[in-house]
């Protein structure tokens, strides 16, 4: 321990600690004024590297939300569209039926196929709709001009196949509409995977009211004809045209051979031929086509009125595919919109634990900080109170 | 009674000059580098009376200033340090809060490059959201250049400090041996305000330099740099300059000069305010500007590489979206003149890429690599003329000669050559290039999925291809085949590959065909949105978001430290100037003391003369 000090020494020591004392200050008043604990990276480095990394998560997060209110609108949109859709199938179904009654006149006939064209119509503007940016909805990723057109009587898909998927929380995709080649388009028909129809210079009145499996795994895929050689006879014969079983028929009875089954109704003539296998598809505008075919044919005969009855079964049967479609893509629709849900709940919770994770490396504790503030003042008042007392003792001024 | 008289006179002139001493000390209370000045007094020489030997009074020896040459080492030791740790604190702290302040740095507009890609994910073909992208990455690019020039900005006051004190160095030097001149070798001669002054500018050109000062033969002080090199020996004085880098003119280094000779001084031999900045350049200011480097060079691969990858507005391919310019090689000045050796240099393998500047050095035979920090060797693979180093490509051309040297910069100036290449927003390639679809006559289940491009730069790649399901166990594609096919497989073809969703069943065809102009697919965006969070770096280990995150926390803890280091000089260095101040430092209470002291000594020995002068009277009054 030295006895001896400068005077100089004094002065500079207190002025030492006022200076230090007032840049903690300084430093806690930055941080009382700005909130935050870190003013610069150097405050804490690994922290505020860290805050780089979550301040960009949660950017991202805030992103990801627009990105899904914008797939949101799309799959709305989609959703009205098909609801509509589906609404002008029930139509189109209710009018097969009404045109089914056998003692519906001509005119009325022609009534209802007037109708159902206008539905065909109103089908190909719902798929023809935009997302209100100038976009079409059902065409997929070529989706600047109208996807669906006619050309030569019937409807041409333009679109493409391409289902777009959007981010919507970190690492969760969405899809968004659906390209309407899936939704008007390709549509199986007959039961979905069987069809049959009835042959066309038929002379009986056999109609065609029903194909399908029969429960069995039995079916190999081939396509089969079920040839009348009498009205309560049938051969069976495979594609080559050879035959391959037979049976007997009686009104009422289903015919079931390889796997398959057939309901009848009417007496079919001798020669008459019904063809089963596998089902094709049909756009739904074919089929609303295929209907009005159906309405506008000539029933002069009894011949022909059985082969409007078969063409009319045939139509339903595919409209009711048409109808299936639809109801999946709502589904479809559906199930991504809860998904979106589910990615908005995920995002938010992700977003709180990111601000609390955020909040506890870089907000102040204001009560430590104010704390810590009246400390320093007080050590700083005590400082600048010694100087003063300090600098008024000395030994000059006691000479007098 | 003469005797009383002279002794008397003696004190009176030696108390008076004592006095003059303390009112010099008190004077001088506000003189940086003061020491306090002390009288020695002694008897003078008696007077042989016969009976006994009869004192004269007394007399000044002496006027020493109280000085400890331990003490004053150590402050100036201390000083040096101080003034280093002083330079390279303040300097990165202006990097740390470039780095920090969220209206300089990257993050922001960072974030919202990607945002906007991520945007352009949700409604690809939207001219606002492709138009947000460009913006984005125009001000993105902007902020890189901008980041980059304010770090090279303090480059350049690296560069005038260095020049300042190069200047201030030989002023001071010069003087100091000046000094030592007039002083010569007997210290104890010397005046004490002299001495005061030389250890003045000491401490000065120390603070500048770093390094000692040695007393020699008694009281020549020469001065050593903290390398060694010595900057006053004697009455003679080195002299400083500043000389350009050989490889970076625009940097400059400090030299000495001797015997007409230019010997650069290596940084890191150097302390004070010099070895701070020339710190600060080496280990602050370069890695910073490397890696930010490092993050636009990665940033600018990545995304032009998925940008390759995808299709435009206008049906073609995407091409480069950033421009980059390649990794900087510079010769250096000393080469030799006969050697055509140039060395062209391009990005090869972001995962090794690590922005390191390398010293590149034929040996005669070989190419050698070494880091120019630390010196240790790196290795690099190739036979020439084509190597590979640290992710760098490498192509000599020309006949190298021996020891011929180049400074390899991988990443340090890539911001300068950064630039968006797209202007028309419709150039976005935010479509995959192929697209597949399956024929409306299908009657399988199978849904042609997201087409992926396993290899953009396949000629083959836009070719329609059509793939035939034989039965559900088989495809051909484009008639090449038969192969084998479980559903949920990989199918590929022409660098692109494909999984098909559902069953197909036997005569199911699918067509792969190039997306045309317009599409609003948007495959290859969300492979742009996704390279933010590639693991690009080191050896695939670290995304570019956090390496922008870990450039955050390399800058602060590097001023972090250099701020702890700083605190503790200052304490170190106020106990160094307390220990000196203690010895050397004047105390005014004390110099009050000696005051009255002296007065009232003064004051007797007037007295004694007034006591001579009335003996003296009373003899004449008796002889009269």
């Amino acid at each position: 321990m030295n006895n001896r000090i400068s005077s100089n020494m004094m002065y500079d020591q207190s002025v030492f600690l006022m200076l230090s004392r007032q840049s903690k200050m300084n430093q806690l008043e930055r941080q009382l004024a700005t909130g935050q604990k870190l003013v610069t990276a150097k405050d804490d480095p690994v922290a505020a590297g860290t805050a780089v990394g979550m301040d960009r998560v949660l950017a991202e997060l805030e992103q990801l939300g627009a990105n899904a209110a914008n797939v949101q609108n799309r799959l709305g949109l989609q959703e009205n569209a098909l609801a509509q859709a589906g609404e002008l199938l029930t139509r189109v179904t209710e009018l097969t039926l009404e045109a089914n009654n056998a003692a519906l006149s001509t005119e009325d006939r022609k009534s209802v196929s007037a109708e159902l064209k206008s539905v065909r119509d109103a089908l190909l503007s719902l798929a023809n709709s935009t997302d209100g940016s100038g976009r079409y909805l059902f065409g997929g990723s070529n989706d600047g001009a109208p996807p669906f057109s006619s050309i030569g009587g019937s409807i041409v898909y333009n679109g493409d196949q391409t289902q777009r998927q959007v981010e919507v929380a970190p690492g969760s995709f969405v899809q968004d509409a659906l390209p309407g080649s899936e939704i008007f388009m390709r549509i199986r028909t007959g039961d979905g995977s069987i069809d049959g129809s009835a042959a066309t210079g038929n002379g009986g009145q056999g109609v065609l009211t029903n194909v399908s499996r029969d429960g069995s795994a039995t079916w190999n895929g081939e396509s089969y004809t079920v040839r009348f050689s009498g009205p309560d006879t049938y051969d069976i014969l495979d594609e080559l045209g050879n035959p391959v079983g037979g049976g007997t028929y009686s009104e009422g009875q289903d015919i079931v051979f390889q796997g398959l089954r057939m309901q009848l109704t009417g007496v079919p003539a001798a020669g008459d031929e019904f063809n089963v296998g596998q089902a094709g598809n049909r756009d739904v505008f074919s089929t609303i086509d295929r209907l009005v075919q159906a309405l506008n044919m000539d029933t002069a005969t009894s011949a022909d009125r059985t082969a409007q009855q078969n063409l009319l079964q045939s139509s339903l049967r595919d409209v009711a595919r048409a109808s299936e479609k639809m109801i999946d893509a709502r589904a479809a629709g559906g199930a991504q919109l809860s998904a979106i849900d589910n990615a908005a709940s995920l995002r938010e919770a992700n977003s709180i634990t990111l601000k609390d994770s955020l909040s506890q490396l870089r907000d102040l504790d204001y009560a430590e900080a104010i704390g810590q503030y009246q400390l320093e003042k007080a050590s700083l008042q005590a400082a600048q109170t010694i100087f003063t007392q300090m600098q008024s003792m000395s030994l000059f001024n006691m000479i007098r | 009674m003469p005797s009383v008289l002279s002794t008397g006179t003696s004190a009176l002139l030696a108390f008076q000059r004592a006095l003059a001493t303390t009112s010099h000390n008190v004077a001088n209370i506000n003189t940086d580098g003061y020491s306090r000045q002390k009288v020695d007094f002694a008897t003078r020489s008696p007077t042989d009376a016969g009976y006994a030997t009869v004192g004269n009074g007394t007399k000044i020896t002496d006027i020493r200033r109280v000085a400890d040459q331990l003490a004053i080492s150590r402050l100036l030791d201390s000083n040096g340090e101080l003034a280093r740790l002083q330079q390279l604190s303040a300097m990165a702290d202006r990097v740390d809060s470039l780095f920090s302040d969220s209206a300089t740095n990257l993050s922001g507009v960072w974030s919202n490059f990607f945002d906007s890609i991520s945007g352009l994910s949700a409604n690809a073909a939207g001219s606002a959201d492709r138009r947000s992208v460009l913006d984005s990455a125009n001000t993105l690019v902007n902020r890189f250049k901008s980041m980059s020039a304010n770090l090279e900005s303090l480059g350049s006051e690296v560069n005038n400090g260095l020049m300042a004190a190069a200047d201030e160095v030989n002023r001071l030097a010069a003087e100091i041996a000046q000094i030592n001149g007039v002083i010569g070798s007997n210290v104890a001669k010397a005046a004490p305000d002299l001495l005061d002054r030389r250890d003045q500018l000491i401490t000065q050109l120390v603070g500048y330099t770093g390094g000692t000062a040695v007393i020699q033969d008694g009281g020549i002080i020469n001065v050593y740099s903290a390398g060694g090199n010595a900057l006053v020996v004697g009455t003679s004085a080195s002299k400083v300059t500043t000389v350009a880098d050989p490889y970076q003119p625009e940097r400059l280094q400090l030299a000495l000069v001797t015997q007409g000779q230019t010997i650069t001084l290596d940084g890191k031999a150097l302390g004070g305010s010099i070895g701070g900045l020339l710190e600060f350049r080496d280990t602050i200011l370069a890695p910073a500007q490397a890696e930010l480097g490092r993050i636009a060079v990665g940033m600018a691969l990545e995304v032009n590489q998925s940008h390759r990858e995808g299709m435009d507005l206008y049906g073609d391919m995407g091409v480069d979206f950033f421009n980059l310019a390649p990794p900087k090689v510079s010769a250096h000045s000393g080469n030799d003149p006969a050697s055509t050796a140039s060395i062209s240099a391009s990005y090869d393998d972001l995962a090794a890429l690590d922005g390191q500047n390398l010293q590149l050095r034929f040996d005669g035979s070989n190419w050698i690599a070494t880091r120019t920090d630390t010196g240790v060797q790196v290795p690099m693979t190739g036979t020439g003329p084509t190597y590979v180093v640290n992710g760098i490509e490498l192509t000599i051309s020309g006949t190298p000669s021996l020891n011929d040297r180049f400074l390899l910069q991988p990443t340090a100036t890539a911001t300068n050559g950064l630039s968006v290449a797209i202007t028309d927003p419709s150039r976005i390639a935010a479509a995959n290039p192929v697209r597949a679809s399956a024929d409306l006559g299908n009657i399988g289940t199978g849904v042609a999925g997201k087409v992926d491009v396993t290899d953009a730069t396949d000629t083959a790649l836009l070719n329609q291809a059509s793939i035939e399901f034989i039965d559900a166990d088989n495809y051909t594609i484009d008639g090449a085949g038969p192969f084998p096919y479980v559903p949920g497989q990989v199918i590929s073809a022409n660098g692109w590959s494909l999984v098909l969703d559902g069953k197909p069943a036997a005569g199911d065809q699918f067509i792969v065909a190039p997306n045309q102009a317009g599409s609003s697919d948007n495959g290859n965006a969300t492979r742009l949105a996704a390279v933010e969070d590639a693991k690009s770096f080191n050896g695939g280990t670290i995304t570019l978001n956090g390496a922008l995150g870990g450039l955050t926390t390399q800058v602060g803890a590097a001023a972090r430290a250099a701020d702890y280091s700083l605190q503790a000089q200052q304490v170190i260095n106020e106990n160094a100037q307390a220990t000196r101040d203690a010895i050397s430092g004047v105390n005014l209470d004390e110099e009050a003391a000696d005051m009255l002291r002296l007065q009232q000594a003064y004051q007797a020995a007037s007295q004694l003369i007034s006591t001579a002068d009335t003996l003296f009277q009373s003899i004449l009054r008796a002889v009269g």
